[in-house]
Parts: structure tokens; sequence; C-alpha cells
């Protein structure tokens, strides 16, 4: 076990490095060849620029209001997504009307709707959650009705042979499979989240971390929108890193170096 | 011994067509299982018909351990599968202590090639999972989980998850599974296929103390002949295409049997014999 952590411990700190040897080389390459921070800012003016954007207190309304639409959207379009699949995946009837038009609805590019979105539910929050919501929804909708399908014939002949009833084989073992699946698409659908909320104030906001980085780009502020990016990639980190860690709990049976749900 | 004087009667097997059909129940009779004229008929994806069982006549006694062997595709599988009530037939009748089987049965147990054990429960859930389905959770039935696992040398691993067996040890788990309602007939489809040959004789010798330890009704399929013959009081040898019974070998060698047993001359003589039935309908698969 503590060779484990040796090795993990050994991987982090060659990570580091390289990160630190990168950001060094960036650095001297903007002094080198005298690169226009309007082009490539230099790490340090990018550093600046993100302490300036927390310690003035101008970054809170934007950080708050965009994390607000990543977190209901991804919760919006999460429950929607478990609900509808497992509907899909358990009454044949639902699966045979209405999954054909989920998939067609599926085609069609999310980002592209976004600017009818504006327009039914206006510049403020709800047009972004609801943005958000329907990205996040086909990947959970897909990852359920696949999960439910996933589940092993082997098992399945087991619980009959010992008398499951339908409901006991859904409780007992078709939901715990789905589950593998299940959060597969969760770990999608949380970086797609952070993605849905900024088109949605690429489009039409006034508050935002999405607006932000439109705003930092139109007055040419580029250390500015390279801050802002920082932030957005760190909360996509976080809700990633979140949904492995509920993961890691809930299907703990997985191996977790095999499994392409944790890669 | 359930049906206690019955058991010692006389029983005959149908081989192939000679005997006496009866079609009608016959509650006196001596047999558990009975299966009489049983055919089963696939259709394929292409649409053709396959069959994978053509009139099958066996009786089974009470506490017997009949093993099953012959070449893959001769339908053992989907025999087991019939006896367990996952299957239907498409022809002739099975029945248990007089009842059709038409659906799994609470008095039958089934272990499976692979473990097939639930990942997300513990070794001790999985063992008490056939007794949850029918609502039973007593501590009585808790107790007698912790009795199977201990006598399968499994004590300490009873809050372990599958995923921290090896293939033997998850093989022992499903065994307890099958056994945890003590069920009168215990059905095993190559049960130690997928194990190495080491663990497998351990295998062999653990099953023996436990069908004399509890006095179970088996149906043991395999491909080896050797493993047939050890474990049997009968062994039934089937032909592929279409799936039918040629002959049903009596293993008259005493028991307790043990690895020893392997080693002596009836033994040696029993196996050839049923490799000579092997080698009569197609001499390609008499290598086993």
């Amino acid at each position: 076990m503590s060779k484990m952590t040796n090795v993990i411990g050994v991987h982090r700190l060659q990570s580091a490095l390289l990160a630190i040897v990168i950001v060094a080389a960036w650095e001297a390459a903007c002094k080198l060849f005298d690169i226009s921070p309007l082009i490539l800012p230099p790490p340090f003016a990018i550093a600046s620029r993100f302490y300036l954007l927390v310690a003035s207190g101008d970054i809170w309304p934007h950080l708050w209001a965009t994390v607000v639409e990543i977190v209901s959207g991804f919760v919006f379009g999460v429950v929607a997504g478990l609900v509808i699949g497992a509907m899909v995946s358990l009454i044949p009837v639902i699966e045979r009307l209405i999954y054909p038009y989920l998939v067609a609805l599926q085609t069609l590019p999310k980002v592209a709707i976004a600017p009818l979105f504006i327009i039914w539910f206006g510049y403020g929050l709800t047009s972004k959650i609801v943005i958000t919501a329907l990205v996040c929804f086909f990947p959970i909708l897909v990852s359920v009705v696949a999960g439910f399908h996933s589940t092993d014939r082997d098992q399945l002949d087991m619980m009959k042979a010992f008398g499951a009833t339908k409901w006991q084989t859904l409780v007992r073992l078709r939901i715990p499979s789905a589950l593998v699946l299940i959060f597969a698409g969760l770990e999608i659908a949380a970086v797609l989240a952070v993605i849905g909320a900024i088109v949605g104030e690429f489009v039409g906001a006034q508050v935002g971390l999405g607006y932000l980085i439109v705003a930092l780009n139109f007055s040419l502020d580029v250390p500015g929108v390279f801050a802002v990016l920082i932030m957005l990639s760190a909360i996509g980190l976080l809700m990633h890193g979140a949904m492995r860690f509920v993961a890691r709990r809930y299907i703990f049976w997985i191996g977790r170096n095999d499994a392409p749900v944790m890669a | 011994m359930k049906i206690g004087i019955m058991t010692k009667l006389a029983v005959w097997s149908k081989g192939s067509g000679d005997g006496v059909h009866l079609p009608e129940p016959d509650r006196s009779s001596p047999a558990l299982i009975r299966i009489a004229g049983l055919g089963k008929r696939f259709s394929s994806r292409s649409g053709e018909i396959v069959t994978a069982l053509s009139d099958v006549d066996l009786n089974i006694r009470d506490n017997e351990f009949i093993s099953v062997v012959g070449p893959s595709g001769c339908g053992k599988t989907t025999l087991l599968r019939i006896l367990a009530g996952l299957e239907t037939a498409s022809s002739g009748t099975v029945r248990s202590g007089g009842e059709l089987i038409t659906e799994p049965r609470p008095d039958t147990g089934v272990v499976f090639q692979q473990a097939v054990l639930l990942p997300w429960n513990t070794v001790l859930a999985n063992v008490l999972l056939p007794s949850q389905l029918k609502g039973d959770a007593s501590a009585a039935t808790v107790a007698r989980a912790e009795r199977l696992l201990d006598f399968m040398g499994l004590k300490d691993f009873a809050r372990k998850y599958p995923f921290e067996l090896s293939g033997g040890m998850q093989q022992r788990v499903s065994i307890c599974r099958a056994l945890i309602r003590d069920p009168k007939v215990l059905l095993m489809d190559e049960p130690f296929g997928a194990l190495d040959a080491m663990t497998r004789e351990s295998m062999n010798m653990e099953l023996m103390r436990v069908w004399s330890e509890e006095c179970k009704t088996v149906v043991f399929i395999t491909h080896s002949i050797p493993e047939a013959v050890l474990l049997g009081d009968r062994v039934v040898v089937m032909s592929p295409r279409p799936g039918r019974i040629s002959e049903v070998v009596d293993v008259d060698i005493d028991r307790p049997r043990d690895l020893k047993t392997m080693g002596t001359p009836r033994f040696g003589e029993l196996c050839d014999r049923i490799r000579t039935i092997f080698g009569a309908q197609a001499p390609m698969v008499s290598s086993l």
C-alpha cells in the first residue's frame, strides 16, 4: 500500500515539475521573442491580473452567477436524464414512442438553439440554466439507457433461477449494474455543464464568467481573459473530481486501473 | 434421505429408447426427477431450426449424484437450464417430485459456469441472496450462511467483496449460495470448468464432502470424463446434433472416493468405456 502511495507521489511530483518547466519556457519565450502581450501574455502577467480580479472583488458576482448556472443546470439535467432514461429503459411503450425523437433532438447542436432560449427565457440566469440542463441531459439519458441494457445475462439468469421478481431484479441487479455507465455519463455531463453555461453567457448575458470573457476580450485585456479561463478550467476540474469522488464511493467494485470510466 | 425406503428401490434409467414410457406423473415413483421424451428446438438468427435436445429420457433418484458428460454442443447446458426452469421444453415433460417444471423452483439451487456473484454485495450478502429474495432474513438463515462459508473454508471472507477473492473461492461462494435455502436438488453447469487443474481437483473433493454432508440430488454437467466418473453415481453420456443420451454408465466404485480413486483400475476402465462411447459416435471428440 505504501509502495502504491509512493509511486503515485512520484508521478504527481513529475507532473508538477513538467508544469513548472512549461510555465518557465512560456515566460522565457515571451521575453526572448518579444511576443506581444495582446497575443500571448506571459504567465506572470496572467497571474497578477488573476490576483487583481480576485483582490478587487470584481470577479465574485460573475463567478457566483456562473457557478449557480452550472450547478443548477447540471442538477436539473441529471435529474431529467435519470427519470426519462429510466422510463425509456423500463417502459417499452415509451421507448418505442419517445426514444427516436429524443435521439433526433440529440443530433441538434445545442449551441445553435441557445439564441432561441435567450428569447424564450430572457437574459437572466434561467436561460443559461436551461441550456446547461439540456447539454447535461443527453449524456445522462444515453448512459442510463445503455446502463440498463448492460445488465449481464448470466446475472439475470441467476436472479431468475433463485426466483427473483421483476422488482427485485430491478433493485438488486439492474440498477446497480447501470450505475457504472451512469457514473461515466455523470463525468461527461459535469464537464459539459461548464461549456453549456459559458455558451449561454456568450449568446446573451449581463453577468457571469462567459460574459466577462467577452467583455475583457472586447477591451483587449488578454491577460484578463486567460485569468478567467484558468478559473473556468478550475471549476471544470472540481466538477469532474467531485463526480469521480462519488463514483469511487458508489461503484467501488470497479477496478481503479482497468475501468475506462475512471480513466 | 427424504423419501426414506423408496430411495433404496431399484431405479432404471432409460437409455436410447428402450424402457417404459410413463407420461403420467406417478407419485409413488422412487425417482425425484423424471425426464420423459424431452426435446428442445431453438430457431437460430437465420431462421433455421436447431435441435438442441431430442428424445431425452432419464429418471434421477433422490440423493443421487448424476454426472452429465458430452462434447460441446450436445445440449447438456440446455438440459440443465430446462431442469432449472430457465428454459421451457419444446416437447416431452420434466417433473420434479411429480410436478412439472415450468419455472425456477424454490427447492432447486443452481451453480453456473461462472460464479455470477453480485460484485457490489459482500460474500455473506451474496450467499444470503436467495433467502432474501424470499423475504427471509432471519438470524437462523444468517447462521446457516456462516456455517456454509465456514464449511467451505471461507469463514474469514464473509465481509469481503467478490473481487477480493480468487476464482475458486468465488465458485465456492456460489455453491454456498445455491445451498442456502437447503434445496432438494443442486444443478451444476460445468462449475469448475474455468478453474485451473489443481483448484479443480480440490473443488471436486470439496464438493464430495458437501454432498456427503448435505445429501442433495445433484445434476453435475462437465466435459471432463474423469471428473464425471469421480463424482457421479451414474454418468449420463450425451452425443451432439441433436443432443441425446447415448448411454448411462453406472459408476460402481465405493464411496468415499478421493483423488487416489482416480488411480484404481476400475476408474480407468469406466473412463475408457465412456471414451469408447464418444469414439463410436465421433472419433474427433474422444481426446478427453
